[in-house]
């Protein structure tokens, strides 16, 4: 059993859960993600870590109430426990100099890219965030995403709003000025739809843009194919060889988005999920 | 299973058990020679209809009457050709023989003597081309049910609720980590414990037992019979801790560095192999792995009681014809598909499927494809899968295997509408151990490389089961562990 040691509300459906979790503390990097099970009768569901500390033995993330497995995280308290809880999977995110990184986050997103950002920080990266959300009211994690990044643009759209809009903007300004002020990276840890956007920019451009996918997985370790997408050709596994992929080589994003929602029906929690393009509704 | 009888001490046909009848047993074994009984008894079955909607177990076992008949028949040959025939041993005459003697309890003593895992190895061991093959009955047709008579006894200890167990020698002081908790693991963690080690198992996955839990339905081996013997591998003394991945949580060379004096690999083959064709990854083409995995492991079956759904479609097509292509058929069926099809490149004689397996299917109302492959799969336009192209195999020249090679035939391409698709082309070793321990010889198929005693080629390792195979069974994989626990043994109290 893994105890609940903090569980902070940051806005309405979001929350900050951090897990007693020694083993696991001690062997995280950026842009991993743990699998965890409520209780003996629940599903597998995949968190990106948003934070860990290998002295105090914990590891966090963020979420978002989505369906039943996030909406029983959200009622659980300090104290509590989860029946398992394992990890770190995937590999980590890809961490080395390249200069000026674009950084664009939405959602879960906003918290767990900070420890990328940091690790980016540490190379002497100079960064910049877009964070995208529905309205300026319920954009959370501002604060930490400010202290790792050295410009932090909000892009808030309003509900309803073709989602892909607002962030586009922002966007659109900054390859205008490339390369006289050059974008050497792109980072997108946002919705599915406007990760496959903004890949779409910055192709032109040449700029190397890693997206974080999030399909639907079972075991995380490599052994049920649920997680598989087409990568220049290759099937590739998103628990082990992702889940950062190179937004450019990654093809087939119809299908990627049509297998995220092969279970989602009416009692999604997060209407903005029921993007207007996916073929599933 | 309806009968639960204490073993009595006494024979139902008034005949004394025991030490006192050693005289005449030599007499008694001639006239059952005179007059062989070569009534091979069934097991009882769900009927196919009925079977069709549920997930409990399609064999029900033997009653005690039924077991005890099948016992007497067999004739107490000298040659001992089924134990033989065995890969781990088992003192098949002898437990017989306990049977015979109405001692369910002293069968079973027998056979804990050489497995752990006789409700597992009952139910899923290929047994006609092991000890059944070899049974001298087998001349005339028809071999003891050896499986059936160790499924009994494993049945009647579990329902008995006793568990007899060995003595466990003097500890050692040595300390064995076992990395996989399938079949092959669970052998060698009994074993070495059994023998006085301090045995460690690691498991990824939240449950111990490996393909014995997310592989192969409740209707074929149920999950409480795996965790029953899973439970009896600990009171042995060992240990298992789940969520815990070896290659990320502690890699090979931690564990060596660590408290352990050597460790023993048996990850499995767990990697699924995909068609490589177009189309593949459309919404609703699964692997046999995930399918199975969100059926049995998630229990998929009893959503929403359980949390994890399985979507199935009203056609589906398996590929493949193995085991594993059979589960997946079958779980189809249960799960409500309306029509299941199996594919196959080659003819029904080549399936590598179980015979009986074989049988199970076509009696639950599955259709066989022989002499055809898809080629690609067909998208209704929103991303899901609607149809598939196929094309017609005919046999050439034997391969490697020996088995005649399907050759496609120019021209012969053909449409089959499905809405559901389970690949089940087999598997091959998860390359995160060995991508992790860069010392740790592997195959070009990514299988470790072993010695005849299971020793790999990095110090205080050994390795066996599907890792080493590349996909083999149940009782190979104990087989292997046997010998490298053996090996194992020697190393450490040398
Ligand atoms: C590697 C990885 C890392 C992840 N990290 C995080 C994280 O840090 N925080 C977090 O909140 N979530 C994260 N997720 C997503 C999370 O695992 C899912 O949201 C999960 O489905 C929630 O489970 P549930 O039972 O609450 O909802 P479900 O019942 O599974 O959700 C209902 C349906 O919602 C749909 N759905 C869920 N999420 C999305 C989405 N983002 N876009 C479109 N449709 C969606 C799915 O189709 C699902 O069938 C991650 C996923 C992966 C694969
Ligand atoms: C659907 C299906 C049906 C089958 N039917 C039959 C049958 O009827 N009869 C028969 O004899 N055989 C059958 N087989 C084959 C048989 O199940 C396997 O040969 C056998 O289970 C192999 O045993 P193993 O111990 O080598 O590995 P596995 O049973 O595969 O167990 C390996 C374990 O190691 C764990 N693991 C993997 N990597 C790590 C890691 N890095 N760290 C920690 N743990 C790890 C896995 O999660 C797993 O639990 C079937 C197989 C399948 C898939
Ligand atoms: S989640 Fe099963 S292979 Fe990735």
């Amino acid at each position: 059993m893994f105890s609940i040691v903090e569980h902070e509300t940051l806005a309405p459906q979001v929350h900050r859960m951090s897990v007693k979790a020694p083993i696991i503390a001690q062997k995280c990097k950026p842009g991993q993600f743990v699998i965890l099970i409520v209780d003996e009768r629940g599903e597998r569901v995949p968190f990106t870590v948003s934070g860990w500390d290998p002295e105090a033995g914990t590891v966090d993330f963020v979420y978002v109430e989505v369906g039943d497995t996030t909406r029983q995280l959200g009622a659980m308290e300090v104290g509590d426990s989860l029946a398992h809880f394992v990890g770190p999977l995937g590999l980590p995110a890809q961490i080395d100099h390249y200069g000026h990184v674009l950084t664009v986050v939405s959602g879960y997103g906003v918290s767990a890219i900070v420890p990328i950002l940091k690790a980016l920080k540490e190379r002497d990266n100079r960064i910049t965030t877009i964070l995208q959300a529905p309205d300026p009211q319920t954009a959370f994690g501002r604060e930490p995403l400010a202290a790792v990044s050295d410009r932090l643009i909000l892009a808030a759209g309003t509900q309803g709003e073709n989602a892909a809009t607002s962030a586009t903007l922002p966007i659109r300004e900054l390859l205008a000025e490339h390369p006289r002020k050059s974008i050497d990276r792109v980072v997108l840890m946002c919705s599915i739809c406007l990760m496959r956007v903004v890949s779409e920019m910055t192709r032109p451009y040449d700029i190397k843009t890693m997206v974080h996918l999030t399909p639907l997985m079972v075991d995380g370790t490599g052994m049920c194919g649920a997680c598989r997408l087409t990568v220049s050709g290759a099937n590739r596994f998103a628990c082990v060889h992702g889940p950062e992929f190179d937004g450019h080589k990654v093809q087939g994003w119809d299908v990627l988005m049509a297998r995220r929602c092969t279970y989602a029906d009416d009692s999604l929690l997060q209407q903005g999920f029921q993007c207007r393009g996916c073929s599933q509704w | 299973m309806s009968e639960s009888k204490k073993s009595p001490t006494s024979g139902e046909n008034g005949e004394d058990t025991g030490k006192t009848q050693e005289p005449g047993q030599e007499k008694q074994a001639k006239r059952a020679k005179a007059k062989i009984n070569l009534n091979r008894l069934e097991m009882p079955k769900q009927s196919p209809e009925v079977r069709r909607h549920n997930f409990d177990e399609v064999a029900t076992g033997y009653t005690y009457e039924m077991a005890m008949e099948e016992a007497r028949r067999c004739i107490q040959c000298k040659k001992r050709n089924c134990q033989a025939g065995c890969p781990v041993g088992i003192d098949i005459p002898d437990f017989i023989k306990q049977l015979q003697e109405n001692d369910v309890e002293g069968a079973s003593q027998v056979l804990k003597r050489k497995t752990s895992l006789p409700g597992i190895c009952g139910r899923v061991c290929p047994q006609e081309l092991q000890c059944e093959k070899a049974c001298t009955l087998n001349k005339k047709g028809a071999p003891i049910a050896i499986g059936r008579l160790e499924r009994y006894i494993a049945d009647w200890e579990r329902i008995e609720g006793t568990s007899s167990m060995p003595e466990i020698a003097p500890a050692t002081g040595k300390k064995v980590a076992v990395v996989g908790t399938g079949p092959s693991g669970l052998t060698v963690a009994a074993d070495l414990a059994v023998w006085g080690h301090q045995v460690t198992m690691f498991e990824a996955l939240h449950v111990a037992g490996g393909v014995l839990m997310y592989g192969i339905p409740e209707f074929r081996l149920p999950k409480e019979v795996v965790q029953r013997e899973v439970a009896y591998v600990k009171s042995l003394g060992v240990e298992i801790h789940l969520d815990t991945v070896i290659g990320i949580n502690y890699s090979l060379d931690e564990l060596l560095n660590g408290p352990y004096d050597a460790v023993y690999l048996a990850t499995g083959a767990g990697l699924p192999m995909f068609l490589g064709v177009p189309g593949e990854n459309l919404n609703m083409v699964y692997s046999a792995n995930e399918l199975l995995t969100r059926t049995n492991l998630m229990k998929g079956y009893l959503h929403p009681q359980y949390a994890t759904p399985i979507k199935i479609g009203k056609r589906v097509a398996v590929i493949g014809g193995g085991n594993v292509a059979m589960d997946s058929a079958r779980c189809s069926v249960r799960l409500g598909a309306r029509e299941v099809n199996v594919i196959y490149r080659r003819t029904r004689a080549e399936m590598p499927a179980r015979l009986e397996e074989v049988e199970n299917a076509e009696e639950e109302g599955i259709h066989f494809h022989f002499l055809c492959a898809p080629i690609a799969f067909i998208s209704d336009g929103r991303s899901n899968v609607a149809a598939m192209e196929l094309i017609r195999m005919q046999l050439g020249e034997p391969d490697a295997s020996g088995r005649r090679r399907p050759v496609p035939i120019p021209g012969s391409e053909y449409i089959m509408e499905i809405d559901t698709v389970a690949v089940s082309l087999g598997t091959s070793p998860n390359p995160l151990i060995a991508s992790t321990t860069p010392d740790l010889e592997t195959s070009r198929r990514g299988t470790v490389v072993v010695d005849e005693l299971g020793k790999t080629s990095k110090a205080r390792v050994w390795a066996g089961g599907d890792i080493v195979s590349g996909g083999a069974t149940v009782i190979s994989a104990m087989g292997e562990g046997r010998l490298a626990a053996v090996a194992m043994h020697r190393y450490l109290t040398e």
